[in-house]
């Protein structure tokens, strides 16, 4: 396992929540297992993702109330939470996303510049 | 992190379980899901089960991020900690006795001292703006300060427009009759703006008002708290009696609230009424207090006192140049010098033992904390952070440490208790010990930073240590590195320990320096007691010189008694300073103690004569004035007057008056010198004292001594009796021996001695504990080693040897960093020893070699069981 997390990149840092909340907003209510399912396939294999650690981020969301939580029935039959997006959870997207840019964009001109 | 995500933390702590039980179900179901996925890509059903494991991640890491993120998981860990701690505690109860017992000495003896120094250094005075409250007096030379006359009080307060109160006072002896007995009752005389400078509101009644000091007002009196309760059985109806004092009645108007006043020496306050004679500008004999007003400052008040001196400079001739007043926060005042040093010493004292207990409590833990380093290895492999394991052995430390805290204040409270009696005398009457909050938060803080220090080298060792090598060390008992530090714990108890022995033995060889102290006199059966002639009774000198002979031949005739003297102060009491002898020729007048003494003085205290002759009755009033002086005298006279012989010379003395107040100069010849008596405690030179017949220079206030074939106490009785047939209404007082008078004076020196003593036993008691701890837990983890040299054909005694060797080393480095500690720190101590050396090489080559005998005996044990080891079941039980 310590071999692996050298190969493949670790999701960057304050990003998963960033991943989660656009998830929720394309997909519409999710459960775990298929938002882990979700990012591992959109990253691709280029990104190094412990599934279960979208857990944690998905509890810390739940608290800021940017996302709900109901239970439903999997695809295996059993009862499992489900998560969607808030109204608050929507304007946080816009906020992280433009964050985002802004970040990007910020790299981008320095990187630029530096060349 | 917002507001919300906050409480939604906080909340989580409630909803523990039901979150614990949907995180469980949420995995399960990830888990299972994500097997189903892996078993259609067309993976065995046992390759799909791991494929799901391994790509979720580490389960329980999972889980403990979980609980991180969704809960103030420091609080959580908190409380379940406090658990862990807890049941930690109950699986070993005898180690957690320990620990708590020893926490409980080391805190208990902390809250106690602390307790003192609040009460003596660091509270306010209990009065209301107590940093406005100020003695003022005179100062004849820097440093030196004097009580201060009528006509100059009076220029204070008519001038001192810096105080709001400026009041004088002079303490006050009197007889109480009508209640009982004749009592003899300590008072007070004060100007009536006594209680404005204290601030003080009585509790029933009124204080003075203006008008109660001026010359025809009522007799009135206040009385304290105490004296209300013991003397008139706290009755309700006290403001309608009147008491006789001295024969006169007193209307009570007040009596003061509970508190600092009950431990005052006064159990009464009366006016102070100036009368003509008292108008004298060269006798001074006023205490004042005053109170700052408002808004002014120490500095402004003592400036303007010093400029009203320069003002009156003229006018009053009695002042000499260079005299001066001094204005002195009263708080200072309270607390000498020396009682605030022995405070210090004894609260570092104090504090070297609290040293210890952590040292040796944080031993304990260590030794525990080997024990555990598999637990704690398991725990880690399973996720939990480092912060976390230490988080956790310091939650049980904290347990431990509270407990003991708690234990502590309870010892605390007891030794409070048990040495109060002793200390009343010598602290402050404003000072009250006990248990307050401040006392709780002082305790409170010193079982945290206990708790912090001690799981600090257990924590950062037990979490430190690699992982792998304590699992795999699993069948060897712990790691190296655990032993040194604890060697190095050991090392610094000892150290410790030999400093405060050290400190403990010096104060002991003082006090038996003191108790070889030559006192100059006879001590063995000799009781002393004390009357007072009340005024009315004995308007003039005649008749108290009347008393005294008549007193004299009755005491002598009571059987039993071998000799008996009065005399105006008892040996080894101080005499005030005020009185000087002229010689003729010579400007500068000799400063003298004045002591009146009936003939039979100097017999029964068997002071011999050296030259000259002895007082006798010869020496009555209006016979020739004669006087007799002591050695250190005679040889000041020979110094400044160049006296060589002085006896038969005349010199002129001031002498007191009776019952006036003043001095008159008079011609005196010296009749005989004698030897010098002790006068003070031990460290002032003996002062030069002359010795005047009471019959010619008679007084109020005097002292029976009696030297009695036996037991002087069956001899009271005998003597009560004597005195009541001369005057019905006269008490004996302050009935002592002559043995109890020298303890008290000593016992200044003496408490510090056995209050330190007592720290140093408990600190080598807890260094013995440690000592014992380390060595014998090195022969249980060298059992194997041991076991096979003894098979090899090693001698127990080879082994014993050896455990004691290791014994020593440990002791050695701590005597070297101890004798270090001691040479540094005894010097402190200087101003409290008697004809001892902080360095003294007596105390020093004890105090090394007690601790050395402590480290053999509490190696003793370990190393006979190392002897006892049997090769064969050692190596059966190991391999």
């Amino acid at each position: 396992m310590d071999d692996m997390s050298k190969q493949k990149a670790e999701v960057p840092y304050g990003t998963l929540d960033l991943l989660l909340l656009k998830s929720l907003e394309t997909m519409g209510r999710m459960h775990g297992y298929a938002l882990a399912r979700r990012i591992e396939q959109v990253c691709g294999d280029s990104m190094q993702l412990s599934q279960g650690s979208v857990y944690p981020a998905l509890i810390r969301l739940q608290q800021e109330g940017w996302i709900e939580t109901d239970w439903g029935i999997s695809e295996t039959n059993r009862k499992v939470k489900f998560y969607s997006l808030t109204t608050s959870g929507r304007k946080q997207l816009l906020v992280e996303l433009a964050n985002w840019e802004r970040a990007t964009a910020l790299v981008a001109r320095f990187l630029e510049a530096s060349s | 992190m917002t507001v919300r995500r906050a409480l939604a933390r906080l909340l989580a702590l409630a909803q523990k379980g039901s979150l614990e039980r949907d995180l469980e179900a949420e995995v399960q179901a990830h888990l299972e899901m994500a097997e189903h996925d892996a078993l259609a890509a067309g993976l065995s059903p046992e390759e799909a089960r791991r494929a799901a494991r391994r790509q979720f991640g580490g389960i329980e890491q999972v889980k403990e991020q979980h609980r991180e993120s969704r809960s103030p998981i420091r609080l959580e860990n908190l409380l379940r900690d406090f658990r862990y701690g807890l049941n930690g505690l109950a699986r070993d109860p005898s180690l957690s006795a320990i620990v708590v017992g020893v926490l409980a000495l080391g805190i208990g003896a902390n809250v106690a001292m602390f307790s003192l120094v609040d009460a003596v250094l660091l509270k306010p005075l209990p009065f209301p703006d107590p940093e406005r409250i100020v003695r003022v007096w005179e100062a004849p030379r820097p440093g030196v300060t004097n009580s201060t006359t009528t006509p100059d009080f009076l220029d204070w307060r008519r001038l001192g427009t810096s105080f709001e109160a400026l009041s004088a006072e002079v303490p006050v002896s009197v007889t109480l009759t009508g209640q009982g007995e004749p009592t003899r009752l300590g008072g007070k005389a004060v100007t009536a703006d006594y209680f404005r400078v204290f601030a003080t509101t009585p509790l029933l009644g009124r204080t003075f008002t203006q008008n109660e000091d001026r010359p025809g007002a009522d007799a009135t009196v206040v009385l304290s708290h105490a004296t209300w309760q013991a003397y008139f059985g706290a009755a309700p109806d006290i403001l309608a009696r009147r008491i006789i004092l001295d024969g006169q009645a007193h209307q009570i108007i007040g009596v003061l609230p509970p508190g600092p006043f009950d431990r005052d020496d006064a159990a009464f306050w009366k006016s102070l009424i100036f009368t003509p004679d008292q108008y004298l500008r060269e006798s001074h004999w006023l205490g004042v207090h005053g109170r700052i007003r408002k808004g002014v400052s120490l500095e402004q008040a003592r400036e303007q006192m010093i400029s009203i001196r320069s003002s009156m400079i003229e006018v009053n001739p009695f002042w000499k140049k260079d005299w001066t007043i001094v204005v002195e926060p009263l708080g200072r005042l309270l607390v000498g010098d020396n009682l605030q040093r022995s405070i210090f010493v004894a609260f570092g004292a104090v504090f070297l033992v609290l040293l210890i207990t952590c040292a040796n409590v944080a031993n304990l833990l260590l030794a525990r904390g080997a024990a555990r380093s598999k637990e704690m290895a398991v725990r880690a492999a399973l996720g939990a952070s480092r912060g976390r394991l230490v988080a956790q052995l310091l939650t049980e430390s904290l347990v431990l440490c509270l407990l003991g805290g708690a234990a502590g204040l309870a010892v605390g409270s007891l030794l409070i208790q048990a040495a109060t009696p002793y200390l009343a005398q010598s602290i402050p009457y404003t000072a009250s010990i006990g248990l307050d909050h401040r006392v709780f938060a002082f305790a409170a803080a010193v079982a945290l930073g206990v708790a912090v220090v001690v799981s600090a080298l257990p924590a950062l060792q037990t979490s430190a240590g690699s992982l792998g090598r304590s699992l795999n060390l699993a069948s060897r008992g712990s790691s190296g590195s655990h032993h040194r530090l604890r060697r190095f714990i050991v090392t610094v108890e000892v150290a410790l320990s030999v400093v405060l022995v050290c400190g403990a033995l010096l104060l002991f060889r003082s006090l038996s320096k003191l108790q070889q102290l030559d006192t100059g006199i006879k001590i063995e059966n000799v009781i002393t007691m004390s009357l007072s002639l009340p005024a009315r009774d004995y308007p003039t000198a005649d008749r108290a010189a009347a008393f005294y002979q008549g007193l004299a031949e009755r005491v002598k005739a009571i059987p039993g008694v071998l000799e008996s003297g009065l005399s105006t102060h008892l040996p080894l009491r101080w005499i005030s300073n005020g009185e000087a002898v002229e010689i003729a020729g010579i400007q500068q007048p000799v400063n003298v103690r004045f002591k009146r003494v009936d003939p039979g003085y100097f017999r029964a205290l068997g002071i011999p004569l050296l030259a000259g002759r002895d007082i006798t009755e010869r020496d009555r009033l209006g016979a020739r004035r004669v006087m007799v002086i002591n050695q250190a005298l005679a040889s000041r006279l020979a110094e400044v007057g160049g006296m060589k012989n002085p006896v038969g010379q005349s010199v002129g003395l001031y002498s007191p008056r009776y019952i006036a107040k003043g001095t008159v100069t008079e011609d005196v010849e010296i009749a005989g010198v004698i030897r010098s008596e002790r006068v003070a405690g031990p460290g002032s030179p003996d002062p030069a004292v002359v010795y005047v017949p009471l019959a010619q220079v008679p007084t109020q206030e005097i002292k029976l001594i009696v030297r009695t074939q036996a037991d002087p106490s069956s001899l009271v009785p005998g003597l009560r009796d004597a005195v009541r047939e001369l005057d019905r209404n006269l008490p004996l007082g302050d009935v002592a021996t002559m043995q109890e008078v020298r303890e008290r004076t000593l016992s200044g020196a003496r408490r510090p001695a056995w209050l330190i003593g007592a720290f140093a036993l408990i600190a080598a008691l807890l260094t013995a504990i440690g000592l014992y701890g380390v060595l014998s837990q090195a022969v249980t983890q060298q059992r194997r080693e041991i076991g096979i040299r003894l098979a090899l054909g090693a001698q127990p005694r080879d082994v014993v040897s050896q455990v004691l060797r290791n014994a020593l080393t440990l002791v050695l480095a701590g005597l070297a960093l101890g004798t270090l500690g001691a040479i540094a720190l005894t010097r402190v101590m200087k101003s409290l020893l008697f004809e001892v050396s902080p360095l003294d090489p007596v105390a020093f080559t004890v105090a090394l070699g007690c601790m050395t005998a402590v480290g053999l005996l509490a190696g003793f044990v370990p190393a006979s069981r190392a002897a006892h080891v049997d090769p064969v079941t050692t190596l059966r039980d190991e391999g």
